[in-house]
């Protein structure tokens, strides 16, 4: 038997270099990482022209502690209740018209409620 | 190789801008809305109602997003404590220049009632 060379035990590699780059490259992408999905909510533009409008006059008017439709105060409950009856079809549009005092986070409580309720076409309208 | 390593992750830490840095601080309202935000551009309103999209700000905005592509959606990252009537009034003028798809951000939250 020839023996040419003797065995050579297999060197182990450290983990210790490994282990700090991936700690770094953790705290990296821990940085630099924006946190939290952020959703978002369709909007409807107006002014698109050229779609007539359709049945009875559905404008809600978002004031910062009441809501009216038409013109007439409403809450939240009856709102959705009397709204399917001035909709010819349930895809029809839904005009809401903030208040002056009225802020984002007011509005986007109602359009998430009229959602909830099933009006997905909302315009927003000055 | 472990020093080159750590300079090169240093040296990308300090070059490398992940995302663009918002151009003032911005929260957006909360809503119960499921669909993930994941338009390529976004406009900025701040809570006084000031615009920003990327590098412009102010009404220079308009002329910015007139060169985009129409097609791609377009979000608008506003904050929770703007006033609803000046997002009523940015609506049409980025509808006159042909932007359709639009998305408000908002922050994912459970419940809340109107």
């Amino acid at each position: 038997m020839f023996a040419f060379t003797p065995p050579r035990a297999r060197r182990k590699p450290s983990l210790t270099p490994m282990i700090d780059v991936v700690f770094l490259l953790l705290v990296f992408f821990m940085l630099a990482a924006r946190f939290g999905q952020d959703m978002a909510l369709p909007l409807s533009t107006a002014g698109g022209g050229d779609v007539a409008w359709n049945g009875a006059p559905r404008l809600i008017t978002v004031q910062p502690d009441t809501l009216s439709l038409n013109g007439a105060p409403v809450t939240p409950q009856t709102l959705t209740e009397a709204l399917p009856a001035l909709m010819p079809t349930p895809e029809a549009p839904v005009l809401l018209r903030p208040g002056v005092m009225t802020d984002l986070a007011r509005l986007v409580a109602v359009i998430d409620a009229l959602r909830a309720a099933g009006f997905t076409h909302l315009i927003v309208v000055e | 190789m472990i020093n080159v390593v750590f300079l090169l992750l240093i040296f990308f830490l300090m070059t490398a801008q992940i995302t663009p840095p918002e151009p003032f601080d911005v929260t957006p309202p909360g809503s119960t809305s499921d669909a993930p935000a994941d338009a390529p551009t976004t406009l900025f309103v701040s809570a006084n109602g000031t615009l920003a999209f990327h590098e412009v700000k102010g009404d220079a905005v308009f002329a910015a997003l007139a060169d985009l592509d129409k097609s791609a959606p377009l979000q608008i990252r506003a904050d929770a404590t703007l006033k609803a009537v000046d997002l009523a009034r940015l609506l049409p003028k980025l509808a006159a220049i042909g932007i359709t798809q639009l998305a408000l951000v908002t922050e994912p939250q459970t419940g809340g009632a109107p």
